[in-house]
């Protein structure tokens, strides 16, 4: 499975754009660590069940509704897809049944955490804001326009 | 002898004879302080995360030191009662742009951080001094291309300085030459609002100390802090505060090696310097919005790059123009800027395999249509 | 701050074994750090003895500190730290809690109970100022009054006057940004025009809402009644230098040391992670004035673990102090060394000072040695806010209450000051990424989690009472010879229990939150889990009273041997050329976090030092002349 297809998957369980994600320098660690863990295998059935039951729906209440069904409320993928999420969100990989090993995925991992940024904050330690930045209300930086992920849009060469 | 009492001595005619002339060449000279911005931003975050941390250091801190130089010109634009304004159309250079080195000149890209983009950094801040009084001022031919011919004459078209240091030597002189003739006339060349003045309480760059500018003494202050820490004091490493120069700063990449106190140029006796320059995104150079694929993701955050740029000069136009406190966020502006521009460099350029997104400098109203 | 290339590896034992030094401190922490540095600048020779490895502080091996900070999975506050073997070092996360039958022996501190705490304290070059908030709080006149005014605790035997010169001289070396206007309350008295170096930092957005719910609250307490106020903290870390400080002259901060200069670190850059490290160096840590020490030719030996002082049976003296020398950090092996000077100075703080007292068998005649052991009680509070209130933004912390640091009910009950924790419930509940892991695991993710993300975090607020605790004499660090470190040293043995003085304090604590909660529309989301550590029941309710970093208490300082281990320049009485310094000596905490107090008392020690030593010095003086 390609790095476009983790991207895309990651894309529309962060809530974050393809780009904001590559955009933090860390999709090929990711992308690494995950199949570290579970196998190219592993990724490759959460990816295409992602692709089989999910990209092809264009409403996005349907959407959703499959997302949770069959993706995150599988079992077996559940568990990986919400340890991918907080992986992009915090940079920690947490450890699972049958992998029970907790690490960060790399020491650049942390300071590209989404968690704060969706809030409007720094990891602490990382991404100094500035001073005196603290004192005025936080810039909660507004959603995108759309949860579906660009390069799976129709037209997938402006994504 | 110092630069400044050897331009005593000079012959007249030079350039600048009335405040108009001078009012030319501090514009002249905020853009050439801010030229050198886009670059060594563009350098600085192209290196990976975690890797390069002489560097890092080494380029951070002489960029934060532009910045410094750009408040100390609009210090000596606002002294003498004239208008700062960084949102002027040709504001931004083009890049690549023209600075000189002497009888010939160098270009200066926004490129990734390379042995070439050293390379240009030590031309940006060599010391060179025009071998004779006629050399000063050198004509340049018109087939340069589109780039900004930065250190050119305000007043003169198709002529410019031998080298930055003698730019600045013009304006000591012009300061110096004006500031005789008010006095003779019973009248103040420095006649700006002094609560306009950035002071350190405002402006803080980690390096040297903004220098407030009243009159000539804190004029001619100002623009030696610039001249010095570009490219030392009287020939040394050092300038007057003790801090190394740019130039002599960018050398230690290229020696690999510190520079500690007691040493002479070339000779940096410190501890080890570690450059690694495959670890380095490889950002397009002098990148125009243009070059994007329209309707790609890394189009729009260039786009909204530059535009944030442009409103980060509007802003420090503002900031300059009598209301000095709002410097105070100027920082948190430069760190915001950081992130977008990390965020675009991590991308990849549509359609160019193995170069990355480049940042756009916004350059003023024209850009925004 | 340019730190002489070379410096940390000037020495090495058998150069040491060669030598009298003047004063041989022991511990390259602030207390070390401030004495070393004025006794070099009368040119007295000088030698620090460190347990930890000392490297050149550079900027890249504070940097490694850092890409530590960001691999480790738990981000506690010793994670940037590397753990030897040679010295091993409390950490919070070894903290459990203490079951019938025998102590704690998990970590290094060996803990009997019945409190189990998680105070820490860092053993590396610079000491714990590493990894400090750097809170600069004075303690009040009231403070040091206690004694005499509310019948509680031992007596000091100087007062705030004697001290406050003191206190400045401690404020310009540790850097201290804060308006004078905000820190003039309950007595609190400085020499007319003082300023502090720097200009306060700007109270964060949090600070500025609680402010206006909490503002003007009228609390009574002992017949007294008290209106409440936020209040920014003086902070030791850089801000925007004041003009006026030093009579106009002005104060230049102190930025990032290393070999190399760095220009950075001059002004804190709202990294909200003063605690565990500083990224940019903004805060003060020792370093900054070891550096300057090393530059005037103060030898450090370092990996040179203080094991035993050694005293003359006559006259107490001592003769020298024996170490060990470790070669490698990850082996336990090692040499023997002895270190002798004219003078000793002991400043490896409270808990490490009575350790080695006591392995030493330097128990005093009034077995006080380790006893007295205080630290502060902090118990957290925490709710969610009605609107966003940008959590986790700004300086650990930029504001507090302090209007409860003094009144007549400390005749019975603990003084406090209220934190306000920019970082949110982090403390007590690991959060954001807490938040985190909760809200993916509900399957919420996408837009959803990016929602209820800023509803449920940026919205937190936590309240951190500290407060005091007063010297009792069962509280206390022994020394067993059953436990050793790897070096073989024996652990500091830690017997505690939360004085009833206190909960009466933590329990006023409890009460005025939710009433402040209340007036702020929050939801208090506080709970206490009766299977953690530092839980305690106090007159049918429960708390959790968690460890305050704060140790002090353990070689009181007073009048006279009979009540005390130190006079008030913190020399042994029992031992003449002998000086145990820091946390450790202070009668009484307050409610001001102790380093700015302890470091007063030590650049005060470091003067009567200079005093002695030219005194000393005289009879050879003359001779020459
Ligand atoms: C998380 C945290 C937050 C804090 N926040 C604040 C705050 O906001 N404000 C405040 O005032 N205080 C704060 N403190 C407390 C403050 O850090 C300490 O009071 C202060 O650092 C103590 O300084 P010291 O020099 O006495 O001891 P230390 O800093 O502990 O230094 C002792 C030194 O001695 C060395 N040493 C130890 N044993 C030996 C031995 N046997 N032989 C040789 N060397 C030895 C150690 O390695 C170390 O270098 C905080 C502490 C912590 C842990
Ligand atoms: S907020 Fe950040 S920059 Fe400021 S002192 Fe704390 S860690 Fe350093």
């Amino acid at each position: 499975m390609s790095l476009d297809d983790f991207v895309a998957f990651s894309s529309e369980v962060t809530g974050f754009t393809e780009f904001d994600l590559l955009g933090t320098g860390q999709a090929q660690s990711y992308r690494d660590t995950v199949a570290g863990v579970v196998g190219e295998q592993g990724l490759a059935e959460l990816l295409s069940a992602y692709r089989r039951e999910v990209t092809e729906l264009s409403d996005e209440q349907l959407r959703a509704e499959q997302l949770t069904r069959s993706v995150l409320g599988d079992p077996r993928l559940g568990p990986l897809a919400r340890n991918i999420i907080k992986l992009w969100y915090c940079g920690v990989w947490f450890g699972l049944p049958g992998h029970e090993d907790t690490f960060t995925a790399s020491p650049q991992a942390y300071p590209q955490g989404l968690l704060w940024y969706a809030i409007g904050a720094n990891p602490p330690g990382a991404r100094a804001p500035g001073y005196g930045s603290w004192a005025g209300p936080p810039r909660i930086p507004a959603l995108p326009a759309s949860p579906i992920p660009r390069s799976l849009t129709r037209n997938p060469s402006a994504g | 002898m110092t630069s400044q009492t050897q331009l005593l001595d000079r012959p007249l005619p030079a350039e600048i004879d009335t405040v108009a002339d001078l009012e030319a060449y501090l514009n002249a000279a905020l853009r050439l302080e801010h030229a050198t911005i886009p670059p060594y931003l563009t350098a600085l975050y192209s290196l990976h995360p975690g890797t390069n941390s002489d560097a890092r250091h080494v380029i951070r801190v002489v960029a934060v030191e532009e910045m410094l130089h750009l408040t100390l010109v609009a210090n000596v634009m606002n002294a003498i009662g004239r208008r700062v304004d960084l949102t002027a159309d040709d504001f931004v250079p083009a890049y690549p742009a023209h600075l000189p080195s002497g009888e010939t000149d160098f270009l200066v890209s926004v490129q990734p951080f390379s042995p070439a983009a050293v390379t240009t950094f030590l031309n940006i801040e060599r010391p060179a001094k025009a071998p004779s009084e006629g050399r000063r001022l050198l004509p340049y031919s018109d087939d340069l291309g589109a780039g900004t011919v930065l250190a050119a004459s305000p007043l003169n078209p198709g002529v410019r300085f031998y080298s930055i240091g003698e730019f600045y030597a013009e304006i000591d002189r012009g300061l110096r030459h004006l500031d005789h003739e008010y006095r003779q006339r019973g009248e103040e060349l420095f006649s700006g609002d002094p609560a306009w003045q950035v002071t350190e309480e405002y402006f803080y760059s980690g390096g040297g100390e903004v220098v407030p500018v009243t009159d000539l003494a804190s004029a001619l202050r100002a623009l030696t802090l610039i001249a010095e820490q570009g490219e030392g004091l009287g020939g040394g490493i050092y300038d007057g505060e003790g801090e190394l120069s740019h130039y002599y700063r960018f050398e230690q990449i290229q020696l690999a090696r510190y520079y500690q106190k007691g040493d002479v140029a070339a000779r940096p006796s410190g501890p080890r310097l570690d450059v690694d320059f495959s670890a380095v995104y490889p950002v397009a150079i002098d990148t125009e919005l243009a070059d994007y694929p329209a309707g790609t993701p890394a189009f729009e955050a260039a786009e909204t790059f530059s535009r944030t740029y442009a409103d980060f000069l509007a802003y420090l136009t503002a900031a300059y123009h009598g209301q000095p406190h709002q410097l105070l966020d100027a920082v948190a502006w430069m760190f915001r800027l950081r992130d977008d521009m990390n965020r675009l460099i991590r991308n990849p350029f549509p359609g160019r395999p193995g170069v990355h997104a480049s940042p756009v400098f916004g350059r003023g109203p024209l850009e925004r249509s | 701050m340019i730190f002489p290339e070379g410096a940390s590896a000037r020495t090495s034992p058998a150069a040491v074994a060669g030598r009298v030094y003047d004063v041989v401190i022991v511990g390259a922490g602030i207390a070390g750090a401030v004495i070393a540095d004025r006794l070099s600048r009368e040119g007295r020779s000088v030698l620090v003895l460190e347990a930890a490895p000392a490297e050149d502080l550079t900027i890249k091996g504070y940097e490694a500190y850092l890409t530590d900070f960001y691999a480790a999975a738990s981000k506690d506050n010793q994670s940037p730290y590397p753990v030897i073997e040679p010295v091993p070092m409390p950490r919070s996360t070894d903290a459990r809690p203490i079951r019938p039958g025998g102590p704690n022996t998990n970590g290094y501190l060996v803990q009997n109970g019945p409190h189990s705490t998680d105070t820490t304290y860092t053993r590396v070059l610079g000491g714990t100022t590493m990894h400090w908030e750097g809170k600069i709080l004075r303690m009040l006149p009231q403070d040091f009054e206690l004694a005499e005014q509310r019948g509680q605790g031992p007596k000091w035997p100087l007062g705030y006057a004697d001290l406050e010169p003191f206190y400045r001289e401690a404020e310009r070396e540790i850097g201290v940004s804060a308006d004078i206007e905000d820190q003039r309350y309950l007595g609190l008295t400085y020499p007319p025009n003082y300023v502090f170096p720097m200009r306060g930092l700007p109270p964060s957005y949090l600070d500025q809402m609680v402010a206006r719910g909490v503002d003007g609250t009228r609390v009574e307490l002992d017949g007294e009644e008290f209106s409440l106020k936020v209040r920014p903290f003086p902070q030791g870390r850089n801000g925007i230098p004041n003009p006026a400080y030093d009579a106009g002259r002005g104060f230049v901060p102190v930025g990032a040391v290393s070999t190399s200069q760095v220009d950075e670190g001059e002004r804190c850059q709202g990294n909200n992670n003063c605690v565990p490290l500083c990224p940019v160096q903004a805060k003060y840590h020792a370093g900054k004035t070891l550096a300057k020490a090393l530059d005037r030719n103060v030898d450090l030996l370092a990996q040179s673990v203080a094991y035993q002082v050694h005293t003359d049976p006559e006259t107490g003296r001592v003769t020298q102090i024996e170490y060990r020398h470790y070669h490698d950090p990850n082996s336990a092996e090692y040499q023997t060394g002895f270190a002798r000077g004219r003078t000793y100075v002991l400043a490896t703080n409270a808990i490490e000072n009575a350790r080695l007292m006591l392995a030493s068998g330097l128990q005093s005649r009034s077995d006080l040695v380790g006893r007295n052991l205080m630290d502060h009680a902090y118990l957290l509070t925490w709710a969610l806010l009605p609107e966003i209130a940008g959590t986790m933004r700004g300086t650990n912390c930029t504001s507090g209450i302090v209007d409860l640091r003094g009144g007549r009910f400390r005749r019975d009950q603990a003084s406090f000051s209220i934190d306000i924790h920019n970082d949110g419930w982090g403390w007590p509940t690991g959060a954001p990424v807490s938040d985190l892991v909760r809200i993916v695991d509900q399957n919420t993710y996408g837009f959803d989690l990016r929602r209820s993300l800023v509803d449920q975090v940026s919205r937190q607020l936590l309240f951190a009472h500290m407060i005091e605790v007063l010297a009792e004499p069962e509280n206390r660090v022994t020394v067993d010879p059953r436990y050793r470190d790897r070096l073989g040293n024996m652990r500091p043995v830690i017997s505690f229990r939360v004085p009833d003085y206190t909960m009466r304090g933590a329990a006023f604590a409890r009460r005025l939150s939710r009433q402040l909660f209340e007036r702020l529309g929050a939801q208090d989301h506080t709970s206490y889990d009766p299977s953690e550590y530092g839980y305690v029941e106090f007159e049918g309710e429960g708390y959790r009273i968690l460890g305050g970093n704060h140790l002090a208490g353990t070689h009181i300082m007073g009048t006279s041997p009979g009540t005390s281990v130190v006079d008030d320049n913190q020399r042994s009485w029992e031992h003449e050329n002998l000086y145990l310094v820091g946390g450790g000596s202070m009668p009484t905490i307050g409610t001001a976090n102790t380093t700015v107090t302890a470091t007063a008392l030590c650049l005060r020690t470091a003067r009567h030092l200079l005093h002695e030593l030219r005194h000393q010095d005289q009879p050879v003086a003359l001779a020459t002349h």
